[in-house]
Order: C-alpha cells, then sequence, then structure tokens
C-alpha cells in the first residue's frame, strides 16, 4: 500500500483524507492539535458573544482505517521523502500533502503585538474571537477602527462582515450616535473585487461606517492611540479591531527555494503539486494559489488532490464561493473561479439562511456525506451563468 | 528598463491583483521595478489609483494576448 502523509488536519487535511481509498492507501494524518474548529463562526463569537460549540475533536472526523497523530511536524524533505515530527520522530511517505493553513503573524508590524494580546480579533482563534466579544460588549461609544493589517489576509468578505456585525450590535444597543466606525482597507474599495464592490459598498455609506482606503498598516502608536499607514495616513481609536497578517506554513521544507518571502508554498495553481514535485502537494490556506484563502477552495483543492492520487481527472478551477454575511438577517456569496470575474451577486434572506446551516452541513462535508449537494450546487450557481444574470444589473461605474 | 520583481497574478479575481503588489510594495525598495502580470481586467484602474496615492509611477501598461501587463517604478516607500 502507498503511503499517504497529510499534514494538517483543518478542512482541507481532513477532507483529503476522508475521500482516499483506504483499500489502496495507508493514510496518516497529523495536527499538533486535538480539536477542529469551524473558523468562519468566530465572527459570530467576537460580534454577537455566541456559545455555539464549534469544535470537535480532529479523531471523530475521520473514516475508520485512517491515522490520526498528534504531532507537529518540524520539517518535510521533498527529496528524502520523509518528515520529522516532534514526538514521532520520523514519518516516511509515497505521497505527502501539506495543509497547514496560515499563522498569524502581529509581530511583523511594530506596535501590533501589544493590541493582539490586549484585544484579540476575529480571525485568528477561539481564544481571540472571545477576547474581542469581551471589549465589544463593554464598549460604551467612542471611534472603533476595524480592519486588516495587511493584505495577507484570509476570508476577504469577513472584514466586512465584520464592520456590519459592529454596526448592527452598536444600532441594536443604542450606540450608534455615541460612536464611529472606521474601516480601513489596503484597497481602492471596501470590498477588493470591484464587480462585488458596486453591490456592498452602497451598504456600507447607507450605515455611515467611515471608509480608509489604500490604507496597509505600517505600525501601531499604542501610546498615542494611533494606527499608521504605509501611504501615510493616521487613524485614532478608542477600540481597535486589527486581524493580523498571515504568514504560511512555520515547518520548515527542504529544499528551501519552494516558498514565497511570506513562507507560502509554491504550487501549480491547478494541480496544486509543489513546484518540480509530483508526489507532493500544498491544499488550502498554505499555498500560492491566487485565489481567497477560504474554506471552500481548501476543500475543492483537496478533491483535486484526491481524484489525482485516486488516479482519476482532477484539476482545480479557481472557484471561490465565500459566505458574506451583510448583517440584518441578509447574506451574499462571493463568486467566480480562474475564467470568470467576480459576480455582483446581491444579497438575501435566503443566502442568509444558507450561511447559517453551512454550520451545520460543515461536518458532514468533511465527510463526504454533503458531496452530491455540493455538486449540484456548483454548478447551479456557475459564475458564467450567474455574471450573464446579475452583472447587467449592476453595471460598472465610471472612474472619477 | 528590467523589471527588479516579476510579480504573476494571472488567474486571481478576488481578492484581486492589487492583492499582490501590495505585498509586493512592502517587500520593495526605491528605485525597484515591479512588473504586475494580471488577468483581472480591473487591474488597470486599481493599479492607476494605487500609484496615485502611493506616489509610485507606472511605466507601461501593456496587452499581451495572455496577460495585462503593468510596469511600475517604486519612487517612494
Amino acid at each position: 500500500m502507498k503511503r499517504v502523509l497529510i499534514i494538517g488536519s483543518g478542512d482541507a487535511g481532513v477532507i483529503l483524507a476522508n475521500h482516499l481509498d483506504t483499500r489502496e492507501f495507508d493514510v496518516t494524518i497529523v495536527d499538533k492539535s486535538e480539536l477542529h474548529y469551524y473558523q468562519p463562526w468566530f465572527l459570530y463569537v467576537a460580534f454577537k458573544g455566541s456559545r455555539r460549540k464549534i469544535w470537535k475533536p480532529n479523531a471523530d472526523l475521520l473514516k475508520p482505517g485512517i491515522t490520526f497523530v498528534q504531532d507537529e511536524i518540524r520539517e518535510v524533505n521533498l527529496d528524502q521523502k520523509k518528515a520529522y515530527g516532534t514526538r514521532r520522530l520520523i514519518y516516511e511517505y509515497d505521497y505527502v500533502v501539506i495543509a497547514t493553513g496560515t499563522s498569524p503573524d502581529p509581530d511583523s508590524i511594530p506596535g501590533l503585538r501589544a493590541i493582539y494580546d490586549e484585544y484579540g480579533d476575529y480571525h485568528s482563534s477561539f481564544k481571540n474571537s472571545h477576547k474581542l466579544w469581551t471589549h465589544i460588549k463593554n464598549f460604551k461609544g467612542g471611534t472603533i477602527a476595524i480592519g486588516q493589517a495587511s493584505p495577507t489576509c484570509k476570508c476577504p468578505p469577513s472584514l466586512l462582515e465584520g464592520a456590519f456585525q459592529l454596526e448592527e450590535y452598536l444600532n441594536k444597543k443604542g450606540l450608534k450616535s455615541r460612536s464611529k466606525i472606521k474601516f480601513f482597507t489596503p484597497y481602492p474599495r471596501p470590498y477588493p473585487a470591484e464587480p462585488m464592490n458596486r453591490v456592498v459598498e452602497p451598504l456600507v455609506r447607507g450605515r455611515g461606517i467611515e471608509v480608509i482606503p489604500f490604507f496597509d498598516v505600517d505600525n501601531v502608536d499604542v501610546e498615542h492611540k494611533t494606527i499608521n499607514s504605509l501611504e501615510g495616513d493616521s487613524i485614532t481609536y478608542d477600540l481597535p479591531i486589527i486581524v493580523p497578517p498571515c504568514k504560511g506554513t512555520r515547518m520548515k521544507i527542504v529544499p528551501e527555494d519552494l516558498q514565497d518571502e511570506d513562507r507560502f508554498i509554491k504550487v501549480d495553481n491547478r494541480r496544486a503539486t509543489i513546484k518540480g514535485y509530483s508526489d507532493a502537494y500544498a491544499i488550502g490556506d498554505c499555498n500560492t494559489i491566487p485565489t481567497s484563502k477560504t474554506g471552500v477552495t481548501a476543500h475543492l483543492e483537496a478533491m483535486a488532490v484526491a481524484h489525482q492520487l485516486n488516479g482519476e481527472y482532477g484539476e482545480f478551477n479557481g472557484r471561490i464561493n465565500c459566505p458574506f454575511d451583510t448583517a440584518y438577517g441578509k447574506a451574499t456569496f462571493v463568486i467566480a473561479d480562474f475564467e470568470n470575474p467576480t459576480v455582483p451577486y446581491p444579497p438575501t434572506r435566503l443566502k442568509h439562511m444558507m450561511k447559517m446551516s453551512m454550520a451545520r452541513i460543515y461536518w458532514m462535508t468533511l465527510k463526504g456525506r454533503a458531496d452530491i449537494i455540493f455538486d449540484k450546487y456548483f454548478d447551479w450557481t456557475n459564475p458564467a451563468k450567474l455574471n450573464k444574470k446579475y452583472a447587467p444589473l449592476y453595471p460598472e461605474q465610471q472612474a472619477t | 528598463m528590467e523589471a527588479t520583481k516579476v510579480i504573476d497574478s494571472r488567474g486571481s479575481a478576488c481578492p484581486g491583483p492589487i492583492t499582490d503588489l501590495i505585498k509586493a510594495y512592502r517587500n520593495s525598495k526605491v528605485g525597484d521595478i515591479l512588473e504586475l502580470w494580471a488577468t483581472d481586467l480591473g487591474v488597470k484602474a486599481d493599479t492607476d489609483a494605487w500609484a496615485k496615492k502611493t506616489g509610485n509611477e507606472i511605466l507601461e501598461v501593456r496587452e499581451d494576448p495572455d496577460k495585462i501587463v503593468v510596469k511600475i517604478k517604486i519612487n517612494k516607500r
């Protein structure tokens, strides 16, 4: 039997493991953590104080016949086909799949570590999301600066989702007249992909959220409560909500020229094979594929690799399908692929229900029990088809 | 002028090629020439607005059969 070593048991790693034929492959999945979290719910932990149980033990998510090892891999040597852990010393493999996700890096921006430790955020962990909620529920008024510290960030819609949740919260608590939300972004507009921005920018403006574009955080001056940008602008805050930059894998990979300057692993965009290797893959947030870093791409890249290893046709087409909660009970999805631009897709109550039900369906998805639903859904919401219908409703605005 | 760094952002629709440009800007120095490759049509307007805001200079915008190439000179860091 061929040995497959999967490093990381986030959704990419688990979906891949559960789609391999265990009669053909000896599958081992290794992760340093015992628990798997449903990360999209961090938003509701941070802004609504949600107490939903959003974690399960890794070992419970795998089909019988797959070995889970709790260990931290320090190094993978792609030429020797070996990985080195901290507990069990050496893992030998025939195929390796790296699915380690991203790691928050608050230390790369001066002053950000202090903010990260004190206020948390709504991206990097369950603990940090809970920390942010304790500050939000005690907030009595003032200026809240909210945004991403750098463009290297997971889940592009989540940044505005945070601002929308915050506005709804302040409005419902009667604090809005005493508060100001300043949304900063390194992009030219509130939502980076222009067609989707046509849909959401009117909501941002209509709710009185101030937008500061082209704001890439250079440093945070904690003493003067000011965030300064590389572009030379400043924001003064009473409450800072700063999503830290993400970096790629912490693991050492040999040879060393397979990662970019932020440690993301260079792969073929469609097959997810690591450049120069046919027996090594990197899937999900840890690779350099030029799409959003999000659960759905991790899922689809895992499926592409599962098909390849099972001897079938398997390519990733760049499909994204990111749920985007626009608050007040509505949501939309950011949909595109390598060939088709983002759809200007309007928010509805039905899409909000779909986003909410994903928290339940997610656990089925990991085991492959929702594959038929997803195949139908992806076909039904093909971006080429949707663009035909929705692009004429949101015409491109002339640049001013 | 020869590019110091080529940024291949082809296929990126969301968040878009401007992401890779901003990332490269952070790691660049004055005098660098960045060459951005993209397939997203929005890249022209976005790099133009970005260059105006940051005080950097667009040297060339070229449409090849398979990509749009934008060459940028870093004047300010």
